[in-house]
């Protein structure tokens, strides 16, 4: 293709440094939310007033800023539960089903120290919170773990495997919080049981203590890939299994291990969201949407290239935009839905942008005509 | 009871069109998780227009084209940028599901119209469905097209070392892959149940993905497949009529994702690896570089 | 059957012993090395000409250049007397030359019949398979070949396929028939078969150009004129029934040699190795290791000479620990290690260098401390707790990158921007920085240029020297025979002999090499 008397062409990459990286994934972000104001320009209202409502409400009001917290560390939790298994080459789109699951496995604890009872009961709160985050880890662990076995040993396709235990585990909570399940509200209501009080997660100015539990697993993870034996190894699967196989390194140990860190972490961030977050402790009626909110996990988790910390802000303006969007839904009469569109959008541009971390475009002056090829 | 037969045999007739879009897709060597976005756009965009045009005709266009539109984008991204498969097909799921979330919602509700007439109680789509698959299966093992779509999808190399066109055979694959998505999606909302929901499909599009390993490829196992599905997810909507009063209705919800997990596990075991793995298109969901 | 206009045109009124192909001053050069130089060679309807030359001599851009996979840089081609190029292997296909593949390129899944008319122009539209499968069973009878049209190809032996492949070839209209390899993956049984079947195909109008490596007794036995390629050049030209294996031994693999590694003479301890019997089965399921038995001793090279393909790679693997045995023992230092994991053969003590390079022994997004460590993750003096002692690795690395005289910039650069030669040093050096007792070296200075593999061999020498015991498999004779105490030749899976290094020269290894057994005079029917 020729610009004047340049040339562009386009290269394969050899190389691709943090910088470029880090470059090209703004970009990919820049370049969808111009797309996604196409939503605002249909609507007649302009986008950079838009934008700024939204971020505004987001990170400098004092009610959207707690808000736009509690869903970064939800979301945090997601990205982690993604990366874990896409740094071993790996697909684990199953965040929605391990943290429903773990959403359970943290009620079954309430349930079993009676809370489904009475609302004042007191209850340890040192001994139920720890054991709530604990339960909510297994029972994740132990639904990734069954995309995990099934990949190592069988080599069943992970992605198909996730997303049916995905609709099952959704399934499972309607059973257990609707009608007659052992979860549901004395009220009725097509929902959980309420939180005691004495089990209410510590938090700070309305955003709960789970940000430190987040950001923690976030610093982990960086550390387990950059310093440890299990993060190398991982890592190696994930680049070349055959050069794994020769180390000496096993593909069904891996696939198991990262799929039951994963499945822990996503139970987390339903651990977090039903039972930490000011405003719900409970299992609501409308959980579907944090299932699909969890999607955004596998958005940054691509974004940030399987980097945990760079995660973080990525996770964070994700964030943001999906409170200041419902605001901004609200308050400037669009349909219901623009954080899913935006969902999509900056999917489909980061499908795109792919091709840019593989390829370069490379500048070079036009050969002179007349000149033999 | 016939009711339920009937609604058996439409709601498999779905599965089918997706899934035999996906099996010819798959055929050629493209893997596309999103079928469930395919659909998901079909449906939509389909209700849309159907009810905004009132005609059904133009609603079943615009969901079979922007199907094929969807599909040649894998294509693109695929066969042509060389993007991983699965992240593209995730993409178009995900962007489905996300895009017509927002897209489809002012149109929540029933679409209203006049029900297409049926020939025996089943939609004109049944029988178009079971033509497809006849056609379909004749296509790919009576004939030179078909050999050269299963030729593609085995060895490309080989392909184009015997003179075939590797790239172009994809992307007509992945295009009419695409279209009877579209095309599937449109049935479910204008016809199989003719209301716009958040989220309408609820999975189907990965059942259907699931049938399509099930059934080896072979379009004829994936009709006998998906009349099965269809029977169990009609199953699942109404246990009372097999076994009234055992298990909450919400877990009669989850079986037809846990019979297909089921299937899954069983076709990996390996007294069906082997037959499957025969059966498998060698070169599915590897990229094809041309020097 | 599919000719073109343009072919009829050129062979018309060919007659047996007329020239089909003349090709004059064929000369191809890849960045630093020549492959084909001034090649000129000629074939003629009805004949079968063999080409022969070891692993580097051209043969294959020769051949590639015939079908139209590889454009020459100087020389032309001619058929039938008119000048003609061939830009891809369509237009090679169109004019009449047909190319069995040594590695099969047919459609496993796919029946044999699918397979023949795949791209033919004559499958179009709804497939007529009856008429077609009567042309092709005419085919077969006419030139004595026995296949079922409508068995997959999965099922068939290696044989069969490549009968299949020749079928397809003629089906397509060929009038020059290029086999490359023929009987490479054959067993005797199916190579008997071959042999009989290319003699009857050799008619009048149909000429068929086998290229060799090695078998020399299959030249002998079939084919009607020999050329010989060394270097990238002719060196022989014979008609076959003037020449012995000897002779074409001799042309083929030259008296040149490059340099000799000083052999160091070093007292051998007790056996490091035992191998009792061992068998494994190639990926493509079948036996290639048929029980072979040996012992090396510590500061010992015991070297495996042979043509790839032979049954060294399922040898090194099932050593090494990737591969299972089928059957026999493996013994390292005493310790029965036949089933034992990867990780438990390094911990007792060997060290493997891989034979595929860039699959199996380095990661290239990787940087050179992470490639150094896939040999070092599990040592416990690396890693403390589970965290990985990078200090450590990058120190052992830096070291490694000097000693070994690497050039990279840093340690930190990735592995996949070094060159072979450095790449190779790498994995040398993070193998035997573990001072392994026993050393599995898979083809270690293949791809090499003439300094890197200088050193490799020196390295090897310092670890001889350093009493490990080292099997060393390589396909480069000389490499062989300069360096190992003892010399076993492998052939189909099984060990010619194990000959001591003062026995072992390049005549008698490299007639064992190609199938001829010791204490033969001539050449006899295997």
């Amino acid at each position: 293709m020729r610009i004047g008397r340049y040339r562009l062409r386009l290269e394969k990459r050899l190389t691709l440094t943090g910088v470029e990286a880090t470059l090209i994934s703004i970009l990919a972000i820049v370049f969808a939310l111009a797309l996604f104001s196409l939503i605002f320009v249909l609507a007649g209202i302009s986008p950079l007033v838009a934008y700024r409502e939204i971020f505004s409400y987001a990170f400098a009001s004092p009610y959207g800023l707690p808000l736009t917290l509690n869903r970064f560390i939800f979301l945090l939790f997601c990205t982690s539960a993604f990366i874990i298994p896409f740094r071993a080459g790996l697909w684990n789109i199953g965040m929605t089903g391990q943290l429903f699951f773990g959403a359970l496995g943290a009620f079954g604890v309430l349930l079993a120290f009676g809370a489904k009872g009475s609302r004042s009961l007191d209850l340890p709160t040192g001994l139920v919170i720890p054991l709530m985050i604990g339960a909510a880890a297994v029972a994740g662990g132990m639904l990734g773990a069954i995309a995990g076995l099934l990949k190592g040993r069988m080599n069943t396709n992970e992605i198909v495997v996730t997303m049916l235990l995905n609709f099952i585990a959704y399934w499972l909570v309607a059973h257990m919080i609707k009608e007659g399940g052992p979860f549901m509200n004395p009220g009725g209501r097509g929902e959980s049981f309420e939180l005691p009080p004495s089990a209410y997660a510590p938090s700070i100015m309305g955003v709960s203590f789970t940000i430190f539990l987040a950001l923690g697993v976030a610093v982990l993870l960086y550390f387990l890939f950059a310093r440890t034996r299990l993060g190398y190894q991982i890592k190696a699967h994930g680049q070349s299994p055959a050069a794994a196989q020769y180390a000496g390194i096993g593909t069904v140990r891996i696939s198991l291990l990262v799929f039951v860190l994963g499945g822990a972490i996503a139970g987390l961030a339903g651990y977090h969201y039903f039972a930490a977050v000011p405003g719900v402790y409970k299992i609501s009626r409308n959980y579907g949407y944090f299932g699909d909110l969890a999607f955004y996990g596998i958005i940054s988790g691509l974004i940030s290239l399987g980097n945990p910390l760079a995660a973080i802000p990525v996770a964070l303006l994700f964030g943001g935009l999906s409170i200041g969007g419902r605001l901004v839904q609200g308050k400037m009469q669009l349909g219901f839905g623009m954080d899913y569109a935006l969902l999509g959008v900056l999917m489909i541009t980061l499908v795109a942008f792919q091709f840019f971390y593989r390829h370069r475009i490379v500048w070079a002056k036009a050969r002179e005509r007349g000149r033999k090829r | 009871m016939s009711e339920f037969i009937i609604r058996s045999l439409e709601a498999s007739m779905i599965f089918t069109l997706a899934a035999l879009g996906e099996l010819i897709d798959q055929r050629s060597g493209i893997l596309n998780v999103g079928i469930e976005g395919v659909m998901l756009f079909g449906s939509t965009l389909g209700f849309i227009v159907a009810q905004s045009t009132e005609s059904y005709l133009l609603g079943f266009l615009v969901g079979i084209a922007i199907g094929g539109l969807l599909g040649l984008l894998h294509g693109f991204f695929s066969v042509t940028l060389g993007v991983d498969q699965v992240v593209s097909g995730m993409g178009i799921w995900i962007a489905g599901f996300g895009l017509t979330t927002y897209i489809g919602n002012p149109y929540t509700g029933p679409l209203g119209m006049e029900r297409i007439p049926t020939i025996l109680g089943l939609s004109p789509f049944f029988y178009i469905g079971i033509v497809l698959v006849v056609i379909s299966w004749f296509v790919l093992s009576r004939t030179s097209l078909g050999l050269q779509i299963r030729s593609v999808g085995e060895d490309p190399s080989v392909a184009q070392v015997s003179g075939l066109k590797v790239t172009k055979t994809r992307y007509l694959c992945v295009t009419i892959g695409g279209m009877l998505g579209g095309l599937s999606g449109a049935v479910y909302s204008l016809f199989y149940n003719p209301v716009w929901n958040y989220n309408p499909l609820m999975g189907w599009g990965f059942v259907a993905l699931a049938l399509v390993f099930f059934s080896m490829w072979n379009p004829l196992i994936l009709l006998v497949g998906s009349l099965l599905f269809g029977t169990l997810w009609q199953l699942s909507l109404n246990p009372q009529l097999v076994l009234p009063g055992v298990l909450s209705r919400y877990i009669w919800r989850t079986i037809p994702f846990a019979i297909t997990l089921i299937v899954l596990i069983l076709i990996s075991t390996k007294w069906f690896r082997l037959r499957w793995g025969a059966a498998k298109p060698e070169a599915l969901g590897e990229p094809y570089i041309t020097e | 059957m599919g000719n073109s206009h343009m072919q009829k045109q050129l062979l018309e009124g060919i007659q047996r012993g007329d020239a089909v192909l003349e090709a004059r001053g064929i000369t191809k050069r890849f960045p630093g090395v020549v492959a084909n130089e001034g090649i000129d060679f000629d074939i003629r309807a009805g004949e079968i000409h063999a080409v022969l030359g070891e692993n580097g001599a051209g043969k294959t851009t020769l051949m590639n250049i015939l079908f139209g996979l590889l454009q020459p840089d100087e020389g032309e081609i001619r058929m039938g007397g008119q000048r003609v190029e061939f830009k891809s292997p369509l237009d090679a296909i169109d004019l009449g030359i047909g190319m069995v593949h040594q590695h099969r390129k047919l459609v496993s899944a796919h029946s044999v019949i699918e397979n023949i008319i795949l791209g033919h122009p004559r499958a179009r539209g709804i497939l007529n398979l009856k008429q077609i499968e009567e042309e092709l069973e005419e085919l077969c009878a006419r030139y004595g070949f026995n296949i079922d049209l409508h068995a997959k190809v999965w099922q068939l032996s290696e044989g069969e396929k490549q009968v299949v492949e020749i079928l397809k070839a003629l089906y397509r209209g060929a009038k020059l028939l290029i086999l490359d390899e023929p009987s490479s993956a054959l067993t005797p049984v199916e190579t008997k078969k071959l042999l009989a079947s290319i003699t009857a195909m050799a008619t009048d109008e149909l000429a068929i150009v086998p290229f060799i490596t090695h078998k020399l007794p299959i030249v002998l036995a079939i084919s009607d004129r020999v050329t010989v390629l060394r270097g990238g050049k002719v060196t022989a030209r014979f008609n076959t029934s003037h020449v012995t294996e000897k002779s074409l031994a001799r042309r083929m693999v030259g008296r040149d040699v490059i340099f000799r590694t000083e052999r160091a003479d070093v007292e051998q301890g007790a056996p490091i190795l035992e191998v009792e019997d061992l068998s494994a089965i190639s990926d493509k399921g079948v036996l290639a290791l048929k029980g072979v038995s040996f012992a090396i001793r510590e500061g010992e090279i015991f070297g495996i000479a042979g043509i790839s393909g032979n049954g060294q790679r399922e040898l090194a693997e099932a050593i090494a620990g990737l591969r299972t045995a089928a059957g026999g023992r493996v013994i390292l230092g005493g310790t029965e290690i036949t089933r034992a994991s990867v990780l438990e053969r390094w911990n007792l003590g060997m060290g493997c260098i891989p034979c595929e390079r860039l699959d199996m022994g380095i990661i290239g997004d990787f940087s050179l401390v992470d490639n150094v460590a896939m040999n070092y993750y599990f040592d416990e003096d690396f890693c403390e707790r589970g965290v990985l002692d990078y200090a450590k690795l990058r120190a052992l690395t830096e070291r490694i990158i000097s000693q070994f005289d690497i050039a990279a910039p840093s340690p930190d650069t990735k592995a996949k921007t070094l060159s072979g030669g450095n790449l190779q040093k790498l994995i040398l050096a993070r193998v035997l920085s573990r001072r392994p007792r026993l050393l599995v070296a898979s083809l270690p200075t293949q791809g090499l240029d003439i300094g890197a593999t200088e050193f490799v061999r020196n390295k090897l020498m310092e670890a001889k020297k350093d009493k490990a015991g080292i099997l060393l498999i390589s396909e480069d004779l000389d490499e062989v025979l300069s360096l190992s105490d003892r010399v076993a030749p492998i052939y189909e899976g099984e060990f010619m002999s194990i000959l001591p290094g003062e026995k072992a020269n390049r005549e008698v290894v490299g007639a064992m090499m190609a199938g001829l057994r010791p204490e033969d005079g001539h050449n006899e029917d295997r």
